[in-house]
């Protein structure tokens, strides 16, 4: 059974997506997800045991390793290894596993726009394969707003970019679908903010969709 | 989303079909699935099953082995202190198992048990903020079929949803598999099984066979099993030859 | 009683304190801390500024070098900002490498100064493709109670607003370099961004400006920069999940306040001028 079937309705609004869960024998859990161009590949372990000075005594501590496709973690990264750490841990029920530690790690396969995005969604799917206890899954959905008409672009891909006035990443709880977390670049207005805000949590539905079929398929095959 | 029986589930779904039940019956929520004021909400991404009379859980993927009370799990010695072994479960904390957890062992008749043993026990001790802790014998002193694992046979390792298809009831692999091999197994549910045949070939055979059963459809395991039948009938005449 | 209370159930502690309507420190769901902003008083620096938010103190200055710009950008300078947090200012930090969170800080503030435009790097060219500045802006925390990213863009944007750089003359036929520290010129700011920070707790309970006590016990973080009547980042790395209402509530709350630090910062920046007159 191919994704090409599951990716059609979305492909209109966001990049196609693709996916392939348990693909490393080694992790728990672990998920190679491809939006569009952009790829990362994330492992997670958990719950393991947490190191003495790490461990907290009534809930699981949450570690995040975000490497780069080339040369070592930058200071850049570490705000992304960040952003991946807090957006997971709203939804990892932490109390399930006192003083143990669940360990994400990321690494970029190729960027070509929205990698915060892809890198969100791609900790999310990993999760879920791994069995980790969550109140909620999430997704994250870049935007855009050109430089010259002020449009908004839904998951822009880097040539669209290089056009980008200000360009926005939201990540969405599947419950509410209130804001997770937010990650903003450039000069916008307040009117432009909540306008893509919106676009973004209209296309993050197609996002859960895709999660949902994704568990589908597998959930077949088992 | 609201969701039923038989359903794919993804965590944060509500669970319909209890939130409308009336009758006073008593309702159990296996893994998966929590209450939070009066919606059960499903934390697991799987499929949602329902057993008579009201269980309900979510069957879902998984490879870590989170320990539970009075499951049966394969573990490796890995330390010996004064009076308890460390085992290694797989899970996210060693387990600990009393010298004095074996069948007729006294202060003075310890079991004899090296690092590096395997032995197949009992989880009696088993919560999220404790060390887990196992016996190899029951509530009578027996030690049944717990206790230490023979070094010629095969450890390997396998997901946890697996091991649940294995060891149900109505899975026909080890029925089948029986009728032309003999062979001792041990499945711990932590995703450790130990096989031991006759010959190492055999032992092999079964190994694959049970790995092969996780993504066959339970009508399929019967042809799979003849398949490994032939095959092991092929390689033993080649070496006979 | 107050204190033992804290010490063994910090979290209850500060729940009855909000179910209550008030916070610890005595303040209303959505009021700031008082903020001192003291200028030019580090005569070494080019230029620096001391900036207080409540108890939260953060001493920044600048140090203008020259150097040879990057090949492939030669006609803009660099600024290089860095946020020093010593085991001094707050029990949390041990002495070592930077921890995390100072380098996240770090990236954060490039980001703001680079999106908010507040600074062409070109102005910072002396010849293209020969001399530029370098301006090493370095952020040293002294006291760390919470808000350290407003405090931190407070105070560098204050030490920017009155950063002068010597007039500098490069001949090219001969390579050199003449300096002339007599007399000084003032380094252009295109904007003055405003950065504010809320934490958010159960229920949706939005609470202003919070104490490290706050911060370190609160579901969520947000941080709002305005630049103008612009907004220049919205920073919330995940934490719980808040409504768009959320979103417009701090949003307003936030531009009242930019104009408050906004009109302290320039009256702090008069006032140097004035003394320079008088002078």
């Amino acid at each position: 059974m191919d994704t090409s079937e599951e990716t059609s309705q979305s492909e209109y609004i966001l990049r196609p997506m693709n996916c392939e869960l348990n693909q490393l024998s080694m992790p728990d859990g672990s998920a190679m997800l491809m939006q569009g161009n952009t790829a990362v590949i994330a492992g997670i372990y958990g719950p393991v045991e947490a190191k003495p000075q790490k461990m907290i005594y009534d809930k699981a501590s949450i570690e995040v390793s975000y490497s780069p496709i080339k040369g070592p973690t930058k200071v850049d990264d570490r705000m992304t290894e960040m952003y991946i750490k807090e957006t997971c841990e709203a939804a990892i029920i932490v109390t399930f596993h006192p003083a143990s530690a669940i360990c994400i790690n990321v690494q970029e396969l190729e960027d070509s726009g929205g990698m915060l995005g892809c890198t969100i969604n791609a900790a999310c799917l990993a999760l879920i394969n791994a069995g980790i206890p969550m109140k909620f899954t999430f997704a994250a959905v870049n935007c855009m707003i050109q430089e010259d008409n002020e449009d908004i672009i839904l998951d822009p891909d880097s040539i669209q970019l290089q056009e980008a006035k200000a360009e926005f990443t939201f990540a969405f709880d599947s419950m509410d679908k209130n804001v997770i977390c937010c990650y903003t670049t450039g000069c916008f207005t307040e009117t432009e903010f909540l306008k893509a805000m919106d676009r973004c949590k209209q296309a993050s539905q197609y996002v859960f969709d895709f999660y949902r079929n994704l568990v589908k398929k597998y959930a077949n095959v088992i | 989303m609201e969701v039923s029986v038989g359903d794919v589930v993804m965590p944060g779904d509500t669970v319909k079909d209890i939130t409308t039940i009336t009758k006073k019956e008593t309702i159990i929520l296996g893994p998966g699935l929590r209450r939070e004021a009066d919606t059960v909400y499903a934390y697991k991404a799987g499929v949602l099953r329902k057993t008579e009379p009201a269980v309900y859980y979510v069957d879902s993927y998984q490879k870590r082995y989170v320990p539970n009370r009075g499951e049966h799990v394969v573990g490796i010695v890995t330390q010996k202190s004064s009076d308890i072994f460390k085992v290694d479960i797989g899970a996210s904390e060693q387990a600990s198992l009393s010298y004095l957890a074996f069948e007729g062992a006294t202060k003075k008749n310890r079991p004899d048990i090296q690092v590096g043993d395997l032995v197949f026990a009992k989880l009696l001790v088993a919560s999220k903020d404790m060390e887990p802790e196992l016996v190899c014998v029951d509530s009578h002193g027996k030690e049944k079929k717990l206790g230490i694992l023979s070094s010629d046979g095969m450890l390997f390792t396998c997901s946890l949803s697996l091991i649940r298809k294995i060891l149900n009831r109505n899975s026909p692999l080890f029925n089948m598999l029986a009728r032309s091999q003999a062979f001792e197994v041990a499945a711990g549910m932590n995703g450790r099984v130990w096989v031991k045949a006759r010959t190492i070939q055999e032992t092999i055979a079964i190994a694959t066979a049970i790995l092969a059963a996780e993504y066959a459809p339970l009508s399929g395991i019967k042809k799979l099993c003849s398949d490994i039948e032939k095959t092991l009938l092929l390689t033993q005449s080649g070496n006979v030859e | 009683m107050d204190s033992q209370y804290k010490i063994i159930h910090p979290v209850k502690y500060l729940q009855d304190h909000l179910a209550q309507d008030v916070r610890p420190d005595g303040r209303q769901f959505l009021s700031f801390r008082s903020i001192s902003v003291n200028i030019s008083s580090i005569t070494h620096a080019d230029s620096s500024a001391i900036f207080k938010i409540g108890n939260t103190t953060i001493v920044c200055g600048i140090k203008a070098e020259l150097a040879a710009p990057k090949a492939e950008s030669p006609e803009y300078g660099y600024i290089v900002p860095n946020i020093e947090l010593p085991p001094l200012c707050s029990p949390k930090f041990r002495p070592g490498p930077p921890s995390d969170q100072a380098q996240v800080v770090v990236k954060l503030i490039e980001n703001i100064l680079r999106n908010s435009a507040a600074i062409d790097l070109k102005d910072l060219c002396v010849f293209k493709g020969k001399l530029v500045w370098v301006l090493y802006c370095d952020l040293m925390c002294i006291n760390y109670d919470g808000s350290i990213i407003d405090a931190c863009i407070g105070a560098l944007t204050a030490t920017l607003n009155t950063l002068t750089l010597p007039e500098t003359l490069y001949n090219i036929e001969t390579g050199s370099v003449s300096v002339n520290y007599t007399k000084r010129l003032k380094f252009p700011i295109k904007a003055l961004p405003v950065s504010v920070s809320f934490a958010i707790f159960n229920d949706q309970l939005l609470i202003a400006d919070p104490t490290d006590d706050e911060e370190s016990l609160c579901l969520g973080r947000l941080t709002i920069v305005m630049n103008e009547d612009k907004i220049c980042c919205i920073h919330k790395p995940g934490g719980i999940p808040i409504s768009q209402d959320l979103f417009l509530r701090s949003l307003t709350k936030c531009k009242k306040r930019a104009e408050l630090i906004r009109s302290l910062i320039d009256a702090a920046v008069s006032t140097i001028k004035q003394e320079h007159l008088n002078e």
